[in-house]
Order: structure tokens, then sequence, then C-alpha cells
């Protein structure tokens, strides 16, 4: 049969499993509103200003890696399937796994190229830095 | 092996057992059995997570810690899932200011969601095996990694800061460590040169060495530890557990993405969270141990399946009680600058040695 079958009615009872608890916990539990209950948890202080704001994404460079070595790990499993077949068949070293070489080692280049120009880093804001209040050892 | 590639023929055991049983067949019989051993596989998963998050972790942690912990209610404690399902259900449910609404009741729905769809392809043995596609591994790490947008929905939309903080350092944490998660899995790929569940625990049960009249099976963790080593290192990060628990620390973002979440909202993350360890066990059990193998006839292997998932969640609990944190920008540094460059490295060692040995 259809694994995929399968596979969908887990996905209709992994939805269904959540839904329920919500739910019976729906029918449990109580409804008290009061005055400052729904505030923010922001420390217990009076919440400051909306978290909807622009923020600095310090990892944005990192995250364009990650795209390309995304990408690079779908291209190399249809390869390490094929691999060791290929090698029983008689495929040559060279046919098989040189290729492979030469496309991680594009890559590796590319990524040594990053890393030295700092890109592979948890960017830190100057703003936030300048601020800084505790002491510098 | 050479004909892997052209092989098309997929199985359903668990379904096919199923539908036997009830006499159904064709689509009738896909669906109807499809759904009851979806149900079957989904409550066993629930069943080990209640088991977990409310008793065991606390009584592992507690016996790190010198301590006692639950053992009031019913034998060793062990009431105290029904009394903690119970409670949990029954707290109030606060909606937070300016929550944004369609995207926060979403997110607990999506993390559950996530970890208990990779059990689909995995094998547990005594035939409880819902499905077996070609893909199976792929797949596995395709729905997975759906968590990270539950993560990402629940820290943008609660209107909080600490939750936003938490959601994007769930994303840097998972975009550094999914790479060498997946590249390690890659290298396992070389040896059975397929991404089919069944075979890969198949090739792991031929025999290795024997060593005094001891058969010691293929499993990849004997072949290649070191890759185990690397799986089981990213696979903490990707299940976001110490030392790489960075997105919910407590001590410094209150609760990460969880912190404007009560009641049952509460609940289906944590089991989101438990599930996903375990699916991360099972995912660590079928590449590395040989799946549901063991000693003894094989209708033992669902206990063997749920000892060794058992032990990756001992490991994650040991690893809590006993690993500092990592701070955020040490855990970009270690996923990219180191665990990234030991993944490629294996990968290319283990196509070399491959290579050679074939």
């Amino acid at each position: 049969m259809n694994p995929w079958i399968a596979i969908g009615a887990l996905g209709v009872v992994s939805i269904g499993i959540p839904l329920g608890m919500m739910a019976v916990s729906a029918l449990l539990r109580p409804s008290v509103p009061e005055q400052g209950k729904s505030a923010i948890y922001e420390s217990g202080e009076i919440p400051t200003g909306t978290a909807r704001l622009q923020f600095n994404i310090q990892y944005y460079m990192v995250a364009l890696l990650f795209v390309i070595f995304d990408i690079e790990t779908v291209l190399i499993f249809p390869w390490t399937v094929i691999y060791r077949s290929a090698l029983e068949q008689g495929a040559s070293l060279t046919e098989v796994l040189l290729p492979m070489l030469v496309f991680i080692g594009i890559l590796v280049v590319g990524l040594v190229w990053a890393w030295r120009n700092g890109a592979v880093e948890w960017v830190k804001s100057p703003l936030a830095e300048s601020r800084k209040t505790e002491r510098q050892t | 092996m050479g004909t892997l590639l052209l092989q098309s023929q997929t199985q359903t055991p668990l379904v096919d057992t199923i539908a036997g049983l009830l006499g159904l067949d064709g689509l009738l019989g896909a669906v109807v059995g499809g759904l009851l051993g979806a149900f079957l596989i989904a409550n066993v998963m629930l069943v080990t997570t209640a088991v977990a998050g409310p008793w065991a972790k606390r009584k592992i942690t507690a016996s790190f810690t010198d301590r006692i912990a639950v053992n009031r209610i019913g034998p060793f404690g062990l009431l105290i899932i029904v009394a903690d399902a119970v409670r949990l259900m029954s707290k109030e449910l606060i909606v937070p200011d300016g929550v944004d609404r369609p995207a926060w009741d979403l997110a607990p729905i999506i993390l559950p969601f996530s970890a208990l769809m990779g059990f689909a392809v995995i094998p547990m043995g005594s035939g409880v095996h819902l499905a077996d596609p070609e893909a199976g591994l792929v797949y596995a790490f395709a729905v997975a990694s759906i968590a990270s947008l539950g993560l990402v929905m629940a820290g943008y939309s609660s209107n909080n800061k600490y939750s936003l903080l938490g959601g994007l350092r769930s994303v840097a944490q998972n975009i550094a460590y999914e790479i060498p998660l997946i590249v390690t899995a890659a290298s396992v790929v070389i040896f059975t040169g397929s991404l089919q569940m069944s075979e890969i625990v198949a090739v792991q049960a031929e025999p290795l060495v024997t060593v005094a009249g001891i058969t010691i099976p293929q499993w990849f963790a004997f072949v290649n530890p070191f890759a185990f080593v690397l799986f089981l290192a990213a696979n903490l990060a990707e299940v976001g557990r110490n030392p790489f628990d960075t997105p919910e620390a407590p001590t410094e973002i209150v609760g990460g993405y969880q912190t404007e979440y009560s009641s049952i909202y509460f609940v289906l993350f944590y089991l989101g969270e438990f599930i996903h360890i375990f699916l991360g066990g099972a995912l660590i059990a079928t590449l590395f141990l040989g799946g549901p193998a063991g000693p003894g006839p094989e209708a033992l292997g669902f206990v063997w399946f749920t000892i060794k998932i058992w032990a990756v969640f001992l490991f994650t609990q040991w690893c809590r009680s006993a690993v500092p944190r990592v701070r955020i920008d040490q855990l970009i540094d270690i996923g990219w600058k180191g665990m990234l460059v030991l993944s490629f490295a294996n990968l290319v060692l283990t196509a070399i040695i491959v290579g050679v040995i074939v």
C-alpha cells in the first residue's frame, strides 16, 4: 500500500491530538479575567513599548550561508545514495569521488572566505557595545 | 544493493497488519489501517512522553542533584503523571495583551505535530512501523525541522521581548546545527546506499567482527564512532537541550518563546519538546544503534527500541544536569566553525575510506 496514505493519516492524528487536548482543557479550565492579569510578563515591571520593533538580526550573514549549505546538503544526498553501489559496479574513484570533492572544496573555500571576512559570527551591535555598563576586563 | 535506486517497492507493515486483521483491503484498508496505526503510534509516543515529562525527568534530575523528588502519590510517585495531567489541563488560559492571535494559537499545535510526524517512518521493531517510503530519512529531517517555524511564530506573536529573543535564538541555533546533523546522517547513507529506514536497519544487522564467539553487529556507532558523537552533539542542539538551551535559558530570558504561554498551550509546547527529544533518540537509534535490533527473538524489537530511545533521553537529562550552557555567540562559533567543519571532514573521510575498501 502507498506509505504516504499512512503518513497523511498520522498527520491528521497529530493535528487531532493537540486540538483534542485543547478542547478537553477548554471544558475543564476556569476563566477569571482580572485587571492586570493579561499584561505581558517583563520580569514583573510594567511593560514598556511593544515587541513589534525593528531589531538587529545578529546572525543575518549566517542565515544567508545556511541557505547555501542547505541546498548543498540536498545535492549531496543523491550522491551518497548511489556512491557505494556505483563503486561496486566498477566505477573508478576519479569518476564518483573526485567531482564531489571538487564540489565540497568550492564550498569550503567559500566558507573560509566568509569566515575570514567575519561573516560567520554573532554580530555585536555597535550601539549596544557603546552603552555597555559592565566593567571591561 | 545495486538495484536499490530503481526499487520502487515501499511498504506499510503496520497498516497492512491492521488492515489484514480487520479484513479490509484496497484504499479503504489503507485509510482505516493508516488511521488506526497512526493513532497507535501517536499514543505510544504520548504515553512515553507522559512518563518522561512529569515523572522520569524529575526523578532523573533529582538523582543527579541528590534529592528524592516525587514520591507521595502512588508507587514511586508514579501517579503524579495523572495528577499533573489533570492539574495542567485545568489551568486557566491567560491570553496576554496584544498577541497576534492566529499565530499565537497555531504555534502550540505545530510543535507536537512536527515531532509526531517524524515517527511515521521510524521502525520501532515487532512490526510497529507505520510507513516505509524510499525517502524516509530525508522525510524525518524535513518534518522535524518544521518545529523551528512553530518556535518563531510563538516568539514573534507573543508581543513579548523575551519571547522575541527566544524565537530568534532558536532559529540561530537550528540553522547552525541542522547542517552538521544532516551531513553526518549523509555519511551513514554512504554505507547503506539507501534512505529507506528499513534498509538502513537491515544493513546494520550484518556482522562486523566476531570476538570470542560473540558477534558484534555492524551498528554504525561501532563502524564510525566519530559520526555517532557528532550526531549526538548536533542532536542536543537540535532539540534545544543543555549545553545548547539558550533559546529558553531561564536565567537570561525567562522562558524564551514560551514565556507568555499558560495552561494547555504550555503543555503542548512541553509535549512537543519531549516528543522531539524522543524523535532525536529514535533517529539516533535507527541510524547508529541498529534500530530495534538486539539480543533475543525478533518480537523483543520494540523493547530494545524503547530502551535505546530512553538511553538517549537519559543522556540529554545527564547533559542538562552536568553541562553548563554556552553563550549564544559561542553557540554560533561552535556550530559554524567547529561542528560544520568536522561534519564535512567526516563525510569526506568516510567517502574516501569506503572508496578504498570497496
